[in-house]
């Protein structure tokens, strides 16, 4: 009698979490359903149903809507309904979430449901635990079990995301005090078996000198030995905190293409890593691009490794790597194409006249970065500088933004480039722009230029960037009309939640629905974090960072900053995931994801993030 | 259609009404499942059709003839308010004699072996006629069950009940005739009528899973007809 009810068995076998129950159990549960047809324009539950039911979609469609008539959710075919689940509200549900109990389901269609009594399913949960952990978690929390999971899967592919420095680097730091000569540098070196020592004057880390400082700018130049350890030392040491993980440590060197790191507690010298401590537990060959990178003499050479960019895309998303992992690899790598074609146009052109830095906005300012996506960047210059100085940064420009052209990152399609002569401007220029654009907030303007509040330096003079925005930072938390603009804006990009729906409706029309992953997942998320970042101070531009830092803070609470995050990170993945299938088809990378290239969970998962996202954007607009 | 007696023509029951003729077979009808059957007044025709209490029913059978031919398995489910609980639902594979014709066999998966294992026609038949007190059957295509379901009564108590019947293949026969236009049999089948009501893919030959595909037609024929509500069991009844 095994055909007996198979119809209904493989459809309800077909939908998490009831995937994971044994055969026997199935049968069970399909003998408890009850079969409903509901016409169109009703509501659930049906006549004469009081109990508290899972409902199960088979056919047709349903709205849920909030008691104030807002659009919850839209559900199809296969999807789950447990507004009806929990007999009470749940106290401790915070605010954020709608509590079940008020929605209004609504039927768009004729429906057929399945459905069946919540103490069945209870019974059941109580010997397999997937069942009850579903039912009993509202969508951040199923998010949330699902990101612990993937971030597993993470941790088994690659150790460094999850490790902190402090598991890598070397403690005490081999120090020398900054009057002691180079020849006294090289003994010790010989002595403790170190490349690397920190140059320490009164106890204070002052500069970096390594055994190659010593071939290079000791031995090469013919300076004496006796000469102080100070005249070779590097002084501009980059360090990194000892709760960073192991992964940006790696990044930071990549970026910068150094190979020791010295480690800081509460701004104080502990310790020291090096590339080798990180590499040997690293499989993916960022690095070995990364110093590639840097030895190409021409623009061919570097247009051919740039052709390796795809494939380490695909790689890493093969490693099971975040999304956050691949956009730093991914970041870092441009910043080491864009560092070394500046290096050949000063090799070209010769030395700058004044001071400046090259900025990179956007994407690669905050670390989340894709293969070849487009490029913004902009030039802030030392205020010194003399009008026919320009000429220089021109052909600079010019040059690096073409090179970046020929290695596949297209030109900005809305000019936010440096070979535009509004984003070449000296310091005090900047400064106006962002009062500007911070005290008369007219919303287009903004809209253009939200992409200059995520900036980072890519090369130069950090000081000139970091007065800017620590002073726009000022600005920015004490003025609330700007940021409420600002808001606006951002909840102009709204996840769609009736997109299942909709792709639904569509499969068999000629129009092909997808979802647009970046403007109605992802850039929601990013513009959130700009407005906490702005509106509490923060300086950081990462998207995740800003989130965390905002955690806690008057404009986001830590559960939700996780549920942010959770969110992000997801998407992300999804579209890390999407694009390495594109590349390996030799298609190009882009942002549409066709509903079927997802399971039914990720498409659960999928509309869990879209839920938190949403109800941010509403508790950030109700704040305004 | 070949009808077998008077009493079970159409013609019969025009005349003298369901209710009646009921009452008439009741005091004809030996102690037992058909005698408890009879005994339950028939829903009152001006019912709307949505509070009509209904037994959806389909019969496997060895072929098409009741004469000849053996009941092979029984599935009904209760149909009311738009709503089925499968707990109430019903399949048995009944113990025959008759060997199963090889390609029988492919199309209801019912092996011998199987078969030995159901349980004899009198049961089933009870069980079905206990269900059905009251109710209203629900088929598709109304004349195996109502043959083969007239024959094993005759079979087992010498005699015949009354049951009325909606057919679910009558009803989209009765729309597509009305519209003047030719059409092809083959979309009176269950599966088809399915399909052009955007109900799930169903794969039929196994007597439950037709009967709750029959119910579920039938609920979709009911939503595009009786919007207003105002349809009544009489209008339904074959």
């Amino acid at each position: 009698m095994d055909t007996e009810l198979s119809e209904i068995s493989t459809f309800i076998h077909s939908i998490p979490p009831f995937d994971s129950l044994p055969k026997q159990v199935l049968a069970h549960l399909v003998r408890e359903l009850t079969i409903n047809y509901v016409r169109k324009d009703d509501y659930l539950p049906p006549k004469g149903i009081n109990e508290p039911r899972l409902y199960i979609l088979r056919k047709g469609a349903i709205s849920c809507r909030s008691a104030d008539g807002e659009l919850v959710s839209r559900l199809g075919e296969g999807d789950l309904c447990d507004a009806f689940y929990h007999t009470e509200t749940n106290a401790q549900s915070n605010s954020q979430t709608a509590t079940t109990s008020q929605l209004q389901v609504h039927t768009d269609e004729d429906c057929l449901i399945y459905s069946v009594e919540a103490t069945v399913l209870q019974d059941i949960g109580g010997r397999f635990p997937s069942i009850s952990d579903y039912f009993s978690q509202n969508s951040a929390q199923r998010l949330k079990n699902k990101m612990t999971q993937v971030n597993e899967e993470a941790i088994l592919s690659s150790t460094l995301m999850n490790t902190a420095v402090s598991n890598f680097y070397q403690s005490p730091v081999a120090s020398i005090s900054t009057n002691q000569t180079i020849q006294q540098a090289a003994m010790q070196m010989n002595e403790q078996g170190y490349s690397c020592l920190v140059v320490v004057e009164d106890d204070n880390p002052v500069g970096i000198v390594t055994d190659k400082d010593i071939r290079r700018r000791c031995v090469a130049t013919g300076l004496a030995t006796s000469a102080a350890i100070s005249e070779i030392m590097t002084r501009d040491m980059c360090t990194i905190d000892a709760k960073s993980n192991a992964y940006d440590a790696l990044m930071m060197m990549t970026a910068k293409h150094i190979h020791h790191l010295p480690v800081t507690k509460n701004d104080e010298l502990v310790g020291m890593v090096t590339v080798t401590d990180l590499i040997n537990n690293e499989g993916h060959n960022a690095i070995n691009l990364s110093s590639i990178i840097h030895k190409a003499n021409t623009l061919t050479e570097l247009k051919e490794i740039s052709q390796l960019l795809p494939k380490l895309q695909i790689r890493l998303a093969k490693l099971g790597s975040s999304a956050d992992h691949v956009g730093k690899s991914i970041s870092a790598i441009t910043m080491a194409f864009t560092k070394r074609l500046i290096e050949m146009a000063e090799y070209k052109y010769g030395q700058a006249p004044v001071p400046y830095a090259w900025l990179a906005a956007g994407s690669q300012a905050r670390q989340e970065q894709l293969a070849h996506s487009d490029q913004d960047n902009a030039i802030i210059i030392c205020n010194s500088m003399k009008p026919y100085d320009d000429a220089w940064f021109e052909s600079l420009a010019t040059f690096v933004c073409d090179g970046l052209a020929e290695c596949g990152f297209i030109y900005c399609p809305g000019d936010i480039m440096a070979t535009n002569p509004k984003w070449r401007k000296p310091q005090k220029i900047w400064q106006n722009y962002f009062t500007d654009w911070v005290e008369t907030p007219c919303p287009k303007a903004l809209l253009n230029s939200c992409v200059f509040f995520d900036l980072e330096t890519i090369y130069g003079d950090v000081a000139l960037l970091n007065k800017v925005r620590k002073q726009l930072l000022i600005k920015t938390q004490n003025s609330t009309l700007f940021i409420a603009h600002l808001t606006k804006n951002a909840l102009n990009l709204r996840p769609p939640l009736g997109f299942f729906r909709d792709f639904v409706l569509k499969q068999n029309g000629k129009h092909r629905a997808t979802l647009d992953l970046k403007h109605n997942g992802i850039a929601p998320v990013v513009d959130l974090a700009r407005i906490y970042a702005l509106s509490e101070g923060i300086s950081a531009v990462n998207t995740i960072e800003r989130i965390q830092q905002a955690a806690g803070t008057p404009s986001l609470t830590r559960g939700s900053a996780e549920n942010l995050i959770d969110a992000f990170e997801f998407l992300g993945m999804l579209r890390v995931e999407h694009q390495a299938k594109e590349l390996m088809r030799g298609e190009t990378a882009d942002n549409y994801l066709s509903p079927k290239e997802i399971s039914k969970l990720e498409r659960e998962h999928l509309k869990d993030a879209f839920k938190v996202i949403k109800s941010l954007q509403d508790a950030r607009q109700s704040s305004y | 259609m070949p009808s077998t007696t008077l009493t079970n023509s159409p013609l019969f029951g025009w005349l003298l009404g369901y209710e009646a003729k009921r009452k008439l077979l009741l005091n004809k009808a030996p102690a037992g499942a058909l005698r408890d059957f009879l005994s339950v007044p028939m829903p009152c025709m001006a019912t709307p059709i949505d509070k009509v209490a209904i037994l959806a029913v389909d019969f496997e059978t060895t072929g098409l003839n009741a004469k000849q031919d053996k009941l092979l398995s029984v599935g009904f489910i209760t149909l009311k308010q738009q709503q089925m609980s499968l707990k109430s639902s019903y399949h048995q594979i009944i113990k025959t004699k008759a060997q199963l014709e090889e390609s029988n066999v492919i199309i209801h998966h019912i092996t011998d072996s199987q078969k030995e294992q159901g349980q004899a026609l009198a049961t089933v038949v009870e069980a079905l006629l206990k269900a059905l007190a009251g109710k209203v059957m629900l088929v598709h295509f109304s004349r195996i069950e109502k043959q083969f379901l007239t024959e094993a009564c005759h079979h087992l108590y010498g005699m015949a009940p009354i049951f009325p019947m909606i057919d679910t293949l009558a009803l989209a026969k009765r729309r597509l005739d009305k519209r003047d236009v030719a059409y092809d049999p083959s979309e009176l089948r269950l599966a088809n009528l399915r399909h052009k009501m955007q109900l799930p893919e169903h794969h039929g030959h196994n007597a439950l899973n037709d009967a709750i595909a029959t119910a579920e037609l039938f609920m979709a024929q009911m939503s595009k007809a009786n919007k207003d509500g105002k349809i009544t069991l009489k209008d339904v009844l074959l």
